[in-house]
C-alpha cells in the first residue's frame, strides 16, 4: 500500500475546493475535519451522476432506472458491511447521520427497554449527541445518567464503570471510540469486555473513528454502533446505525411511514423486513450513492495508511506546538493513543479571537465548545481552539497555522 | 501592524473593562449567553427613580463581547431607562469601530451584542413587572429578538 504521503499531490487534486482562495486571496487551508471532511470529485460526481442519469425512488417500481437507483442505493449496503467487517447486511441502517442513529436508538430500544431505576453510563468526553437523547430518556423513565471521569491525560478512568457496573443496575452503557475534542481513542475492548461480563448493552459512537481508522465492527462486539458519512469524505444527511441483528429484532419502529411496512389496513400494520422497518419513508438516496463512492476512495487509500498519515502529521503539530510559549494542548501527547485532533488554548486569548486571526490567512479552525460542554466544563475552559486534519493535510498546512499563531501575539502584544 | 477588529482600542478595552463584577441587591439581573461559541455574560442593574444608577457584568466572553459589554455599561450607567430603552446597535459599535462587522461577519456580530440582547431581555422583564401588558414592551422583546 502506498503513503499518502507519497500521493498527496495527486489527493489533493481529487479536492476541487482546495484551490479555493479565501479573504484576501488566501489558499484555504482547512483543518476543521473533526467537524466535518471535504469532499472530492468522485463522491460529487456520483451524486451528479444519480440525478442526471438515474434519479428515481428506490425499493418501489419495476421501470428501469428505479431498479438501477435501488440496486446502487443497496449496494452501498454492502459497502459499508465490507469497510467496517460487518456479516449481516440487514443490520445496517441509513440514517441521517450519528446523531439521528443515537436518537433512534434511545427511541426504539430505550423506551422499550429502560425502566425507572435503571442506569445508563456515557462519559465525560461525550458530545451532545451522545448526551442529550440519555438525559430526555432518563427523565421520561425515572432512570439515572452516571458518566465515567477522564484523568488529567484526557483518558477514561474505567475503574468508575466497575463501580457502576457492581450496582447491577446498568443497562447500556455508551461512549465515543475517539473524542472529537481531545481525540483520546478509547479503550474499547476492555469497555465492551467488562459489560459482556455483566450482561451490559454497549452503543459506540463511531463518528470520530471510522473515519480515521481501521475498524471491525464483529471484532469490536458492542451492540449498537453510528457514524456519519460527512466525517469522512461522503455528503451531508447520511449515515448508518449499526445494531446487532438478535437486538435489532426486538425492536419496535422508529418512524413510521412507507417503505418500513408490510401489510397496512385501516387499523393494524405488520412489518417489513430488516432493516427496511427502520428506514421509513424515501430516503436520501443520492448522498447514499455518493457516500458509496466515498468508502470506495478510502479503501483505495487503505485506512492504515490514513491512521499512519494522520499519526505524523499529529506528531509533527505537537512537537512544533509544544514549543510555543503560551499554548495549552489537552488531550494524550502519545500519538498512538489519539487521533488527529488537537484542541488547545493560547496565552488567555479567547479561541474567537484565534480562530478570527488565523483565518485571515485562509486557516479554517474551529473554535467553541465543540458540542461538549460537559467537556469544557471538566478542563474549566469556556471554550477551545481545534485543529483537525485529514488526508489532504500536510506538514505546510501546519507549519501555516503556527505562523499565523505569531500573528496573534503581535496584535496581542502577548 | 493593524487589524480591521483587533485594534488597539479593543484589546485594551477588553483588557481592562469597566463595571465588572456583581451587585449585592439588584433590581435587574439578566443572564444570556450565545450557544455557538460560549460567550455567557449576566447583567445586573439596580434602578431608582427611572435611573439606571449602578450597573455591573460577570462572565465569559471573547475579546468583542468583552469590549462591547464594556462599552455598553458605560454609556447606560446613570442614564435613564428610556435611553437604555432606545439605545441602537449601531451606538455601541460605532464607539469601537466595529460599525462593518454587522456585514462583515454576521458570526461575530453576535459577541458584540449579546450583552445588548440581555440588557433588552433585562429591561423588559424589570419593566413587564411593572406596566403588564403595555404595546411599547412587546416592541422592547421583539426589538431583543431581532438584534441579530
Ligand atoms: C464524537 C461525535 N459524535 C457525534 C457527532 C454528531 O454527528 P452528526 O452531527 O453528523 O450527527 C459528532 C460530530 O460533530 C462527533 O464528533
Amino acid at each position: 500500500m502506498q503513503s499518502i504521503e507519497s500521493s498527496i499531490e495527486n489527493i489533493r487534486k481529487d479536492f476541487p475546493i482546495l484551490k479555493r482562495k479565501v479573504r484576501d486571496n488566501k489558499l484555504l487551508v482547512y483543518l476543521d475535519n473533526a467537524s466535518t471532511t471535504q469532499k472530492p470529485k468522485q463522491v460529487i460526481d456520483a451524486i451528479t451522476n444519480y440525478y442526471n442519469n438515474y434519479n428515481a425512488n428506490i425499493h418501489r417500481s419495476v421501470y428501469s432506472i428505479a431498479e438501477e437507483a435501488t440496486e446502487a442505493y443497496e449496494r452501498v449496503r454492502d459497502k459499508v458491511a465490507k469497510f467496517l467487517n460487518i456479516s449481516k447486511r440487514e443490520e445496517i441502517i441509513f440514517v441521517r447521520g450519528t446523531t439521528e442513529g443515537i436518537n433512534l436508538v434511545a427511541y426504539a430500544w430505550g423506551r422499550k427497554y429502560i425502566k425507572e431505576g435503571d442506569i445508563i453510563v456515557t462519559t465525560e468526553y461525550e458530545h451532545h449527541s451522545n448526551i442529550v437523547p440519555w438525559q430526555l430518556l432518563v427523565k421520561e423513565k425515572g432512570a439515572k445518567l452516571e458518566y465515567i471521569e477522564i484523568n488529567d491525560n484526557g483518558e477514561l478512568i474505567l475503574d468508575q464503570l466497575d463501580k457502576y457496573l457492581a450496582t447491577g443496575k446498568v443497562k447500556l452503557v455508551v461512549f465515543s471510540l475517539m473524542s472529537n475534542v481531545l481525540g483520546t481513542i478509547s479503550d474499547a475492548e476492555k469497555i465492551i469486555s467488562k459489560c459482556h461480563e455483566a450482561g451490559v448493552k454497549t452503543l459506540v459512537d463511531a463518528a470520530q473513528a471510522v473515519p480515521h481508522m481501521s475498524v471491525d465492527v464483529t471484532k469490536l462486539g458492542c451492540d449498537f454502533f453510528a457514524f456519519s458519512a460527512h466525517k469522512m469524505l461522503g455528503p451531508t444527511g447520511i449515515g448508518v446505525l449499526w445494531v446487532r441483528k438478535s437486538v435489532l429484532e426486538t425492536m419496535d419502529p422508529f418512524h413510521g411511514g412507507g417503505d418500513m411496512i408490510r401489510e397496512v389496513h385501516k387499523y393494524e400494520t405488520t412489518w417489513n423486513d430488516l432493516p427496511y422497518k427502520f428506514e421509513a419513508g424515501t430516503p436520501n438516496i443520492a448522498d447514499v450513492i455518493g457516500f458509496g463512492s466515498a468508502i470506495d476512495y478510502l479503501s483505495q487509500l487503505g485506512m492504515e495508511a490514513v491512521r499512519k498519515h494522520e499519526m505524523e502529521l499529529t506528531q509533527y503539530a505537537l512537537d512544533k506546538m509544544s514549543q510555543i510559549k503560551g499554548i495549552v494542548i489537552y488531550g494524550p501527547k502519545d500519538v498512538s493513543k489519539r487521533g488527529g485532533v488537537i484542541s488547545f488554548n493560547f496565552h488567555d486569548v479567547h479561541p474567537h479571537d484565534v480562530a478570527t486571526i488565523v483565518d485571515r490567512e485562509g486557516i479554517a479552525i474551529r473554535s467553541g465548545h465543540h458540542c461538549a460542554q460537559v467537556l469544557m466544563e471538566k478542563l474549566n475552559v469556556a471554550a477551545t481552539n481545534r485543529a483537525s486534519f485529514y488526508i489532504y493535510n500536510t506538514k505546510q498546512d501546519v507549519d501555516k497555522l503556527i505562523q499565523s499563531l505569531g500573528k496573534v501575539s503581535e496584535l496581542f502584544k502577548l | 501592524m493593524s487589524d480591521p477588529i483587533y485594534t488597539e482600542i479593543i484589546i485594551d478595552e477588553a483588557r481592562n473593562p469597566q463595571n465588572e463584577g456583581t451587585l449585592e441587591n439588584p433590581d435587574i439581573s439578566q443572564h444570556d449567553s450565545n450557544p455557538m461559541c460560549g460567550d455567557s455574560i449576566t447583567l445586573q442593574m439596580n434602578v431608582t427613580d427611572d435611573s439606571i444608577n449602578d450597573i455591573k457584568w460577570s462572565g465569559e466572553g471573547c475579546t468583542i463581547c468583552k469590549a462591547c459589554t464594556s462599552v455598553l455599561t458605560q454609556l447606560i450607567k446613570g442614564k435613564n431607562i428610556d435611553f437604555a430603552k432606545n439605545l441602537k446597535k449601531e451606538e455601541i459599535l460605532s464607539e469601537l469601530g466595529l460599525e462593518y462587522l454587522a456585514k462583515q461577519s454576521p458570526i461575530r456580530i453576535k459577541c458584540a451584542l449579546l450583552s445588548m440582547k440581555a440588557l433588552k431581555l433585562g429591561l423588559y422583564s424589570y419593566l413587564a413587572k411593572k406596566l403588564a401588558g403595555s404595546l411599547s414592551l412587546d416592541n422592547l422583546k421583539d426589538d431583543a429578538a431581532n438584534l441579530y
